[in-house]
């Protein structure tokens, strides 16, 4: 088979189209493939196994950094995280235990504030006179942080429904660091209400205490998320929209003697008016999110009865209670993935970027880029057509070109890499490219006459390939910054023109010349 | 059926210098608008919001009269610009930009809102925070210089002699230089997209440089003869991006894609460019080095 061996470019080319349309609309393949490295959201959907980007299926993008600023080199003494944490927040207004974070490992330990609105220098002074020493202060937070943030993020995106949503965490050249979030499908505003906020959910007895003869009210954190055992679902109860949770049978017995101790529950059970008049009410249980009360409820007298005589503990189940069932579902959500250790920062100039396209935008983009891009392709094919003049030439310069964007469209669908405007653009700068190669090997080979001999054709060929290759790599060069550089959307464009380069000149122009060498010559 | 053929432009008749005198006049007249541009506004061209912050929304306005007016008042803050997209009669494009002098800015979330309560249908919106888009602005500028350093060191390693080296590293800064002023007098913002169609030219424009070389410089057989054979091919190659890129950009400005727009004006300009200084410039400077230089 000697036509074989000398066709091998042809076979190959053949068999990554195979390939290749294989990836595009196998069904095997329409789920997971890839094992989800998609750099973006990714959603399947039509008769391909293509995944679109946001700017061609619709959603919301946003991407912002984290609040918080971080010590680092910090000395902790003896002193114990938890204890480093509380010392420093009584040292900074307006921020709490949970706004700070230590943390000690071999060797270096940080501590990070993330409440808004402190300055460096109150986190300097807080440090300093809670007798601290550190190294320096800088604007951010750590790389722990960041990787919760994201886990939790991405928990909470899925504990909403929100299919196909991508969290990921993304650095600039300059060392800045974002959290980037990808929902198809969504507003910007239904996205930014679920990541902006902390959702730190506690739940609180309030109780009358009497002290020096007067009354005064007093609230203590009886339940917090890591106490639960189960979080149900959200949904509608005979007393309103709930949230079943059962509590860990280690601090049971502590809660119902708390719930004892303070009144909540009473002989009776207790009834709660903290809405009305948090001065003169029975003692309540208070659900509080991000330090907002957001519902407030007494007891009924059979669980109150069961807490009192102990039975409660053993059967550890109730029901929080929210004002709406929406609230309910943000209050299960916030339970279930945990309150986020830094907040992200959506205000002023450091605020990122959000984008949202809406779904019948992205199905007009999808088309009209499709459009444009046949149209692209037929002004190329009128061009080549006209020069040459004779369809031997310009006929497999055509189906050559279409057959890099097909490679390179199986091989998009193959690791669910989600297109984009810009991996299109990136299509048609590789169709730009090769047809541009394509005509270098043609006008070489045809020069002086016609070619009848193979060992011309090849050393013909062979000085093609000098200026080709020397092309790509200078293309190559220059799209290479932008594939590293994280420039947002550009990146997309330069890596899929990259890759049609590379394609291109291994595989498909190559074979362009084993066709054009058989259609040419006449010695076989 | 019709046909075209590279016309063979009699070279003899011209000196070197009076080749080189035009591309290098307009690339100093380019110079000169991007200088100009910097010393009026303080940036050598006019950025867009992916560079200096600010928000682009996409709105359908209803029936009516006078749409534009329709959207100045519906905002609170002035619209930068707004652009009609005109395959969809209805679709608006509005910008604005943050941090300048126009009122203080008002967020993606506001004007979301108060495009609905106007009755609008929003179909996208964007917004970039002032200090991203510096960075980005940066990045991008950072991503150009290595590209163009790169694409520099490489053409000096394959061709291992100056001055056709130069040449070609003369003509692709000509090729962007002269876009970018383009984009400047016609009012064309830089964005993401017209960066990468920067990027894509330095690539592009090469091409057809170092065919020339290639062809006068590795290959025997009469200077003259070698020149109409790289035109040949290097014109088609050329003229047939010309022709896909300004179909490319007629469509996506129908279809109201701005990224697919501006990826193809700047590439048109900058492919025109090229035509000028390859077969003027780089040629000249190959002759004299050809016929001159080398018996130094």
């Amino acid at each position: 088979m000697v036509s074989l061996r000398d066709n091998w470019r042809v076979i190959l080319l053949v068999v990554l189209l195979l390939v290749s349309t294989f990836a595009l609309f196998s069904p095997t393949l329409a789920d997971g493939a890839g094992g989800g490295v998609a750099p973006g959201n990714a959603t399947a959907d039509g008769p391909t196994n293509l995944k679109f980007g946001l700017e061609l299926s619709g959603g919301t993008r946003i991407r912002a950094p984290l609040v918080g600023l971080t010590a680092e080199e910090v000395q902790f003494g003896d002193d114990q995280p938890r204890v480093v944490e509380q010392n420093v927040a009584e040292n900074i207004d307006g921020a709490t235990s949970a706004d700070v974070i230590a943390r000690q490992s071999a060797n270096a330990s940080t501590v990070e504030v993330t409440a808004e609105n402190v300055t460096q220098q109150e986190f300097r002074t807080a440090l300093e006179r809670a007798d601290y020493e550190f190294e320096t202060i800088r604007d951010g937070v750590t790389e722990q942080t960041r990787t919760e943030v994201v886990d939790i993020l991405r928990d909470k995106i899925n504990q909403a429904g929100l299919s196909g949503g991508s969290v990921q965490q993304v650095t600039t050249a300059t060392g800045q660091h974002f959290i980037r979030i990808e929902v198809p499908d969504r507003d910007t505003s239904e996205v930014q209400q679920l990541v902006s906020e902390r959702g730190s959910v506690v739940v609180e007895a309030y109780y009358p205490v009497e002290q020096n003869g007067s009354r005064t009210y007093q609230s203590d954190v009886v339940l917090e998320r890591d106490d639960f055992q189960r979080i149900g679902t959200a949904q509608d109860t005979p007393s309103g929209p709930a949230v079943p949770v059962t509590v860990k049978a280690a601090v049971a017995e502590e809660f119902q003697q708390a719930m004892v101790d303070t009144g909540v529950a009473r002989p009776g059970g207790s009834r709660c008016d903290y809405e009305r008049n948090p001065n003169s009410t029975e003692s309540c249980l208070l659900v509080v999110v991000d330090g907002q009360v957001v519902n407030s409820f007494g007891m009924s007298p059979g669980l109150a009865q069961s807490m009192r005589n102990g039975e409660w503990a053993e059967d550890p189940g109730f029901q929080l209670q929210t004002r709406n069932i929406s609230e309910a579902q943000q209050v299960a959500i916030n339970l279930r993935a945990g309150a986020l250790p830094a907040k992200l920062d959506f205000s002023g100039d450091d605020g990122g970027t959000t984008s949202y396209i809406s779904p019948s935008q992205g199905a007009n983009f999808k088309t009209d880029s499709l459009i444009t891009g046949l149209v692209a392709v037929l002004a190329v094919s009128g061009v080549v057509f006209i020069r040459y003049n004779e369809v031997k030439v310009a006929a497999p310069m055509i189906v050559t070109a279409l057959s890099e964007v097909v490679i390179l469209l199986g091989f998009a669908a193959g690791i669910g890499y989600p297109l984009d405007l810009s991996v299109i653009a990136g299509f048609i700068a590789v169709i730009g490219t090769g047809v541009d190669d394509l005509i270098i090997i043609a006008d070489e080979v045809m020069a002086e006459g016609e070619v009848s001999s193979r060992r011309v054709f090849q050393s013909r060929f062979r000085k093609a390939f000098w200026v080709i290759g020397a092309a790509a790599a200078t293309t190559i060069i220059a799209m290479s910054p932008l594939a590293v550089l994280s420039l947002g959307d550009l990146q997309g464009f330069a890596i899929f023109t990259i890759l049609g380069v590379l394609v291109g000149v291994l595989v498909t122009r190559p074979a362009y010349g084993d066709i054009l060498r058989t259609l040419t010559t006449t010695d076989r | 059926m019709v046909e075209f053929t590279v016309p063979e432009v009699d070279y003899t008749r011209y000196t070197n210098r009076q080749l080189a005198a035009v591309p290098l006049a307009v690339l100093a007249v380019a110079l000169l608008v991007v200088a100009g541009w910097y010393v009026a506004t303080g940036a050598p061209v006019n950025q867009g919001i992916e560079f200096t912050g600010g928000t682009e929304i996409q709105v359908v306005v209803g029936d009516g009269a006078n749409p534009e007016e329709q959207i100045r008042q519906a905002f609170s803050a002035e619209p930068e610009s707004i652009q009609s997209v005109p395959a969809e009669g209805s679709l608006y494009i509005v910008t604005f930009q943050s941090g300048d002098d126009s009122g203080p800015s008002v967020g993606a979330n506001e004007l979301e809102q108060q495009a609905e309560s106007a009755g609008f249908e929003v179909r996208s919106i964007s917004s970039v925070s002032a200090s991203f888009g510096g960075d980005t602005q940066t990045l991008a500028l950072i991503g150009v210089g290595i590209a163009f350093l790169g694409m520099s060191l490489l053409v000096f390693a394959m061709f291992r002699s100056f001055v056709p080296s130069i040449a070609v590293v003369i003509s692709a800064f000509s090729d962007i230089v002269i876009p970018v002023a383009l984009m400047n007098v016609l009012g064309i913002e830089l964005s993401l997209g017209t960066v990468a169609a920067l990027l894509m030219l330095i690539g592009y424009s090469v091409d057809s440089d170092i065919l020339l070389n290639n062809h006068i410089l590795r290959r025997s057989g009469d200077f003259y003869e070698s020149t109409y054979r790289a035109m040949r091919t290097g014109v088609t190659m050329t003229l047939t991006s010309i022709a896909a890129m300004i179909v490319m950009t007629v469509t996506a400005t129908l279809f109201g894609i701005q990224l697919l727009a501006a990826i193809g004006t700047v590439l048109v300009f900058g492919l025109a460019a090229d035509l000028m200084n390859t077969y003027l410039l780089n040629l000249s400077l190959l002759r004299w080095y050809k016929f001159e230089g080398v018996n130094r």
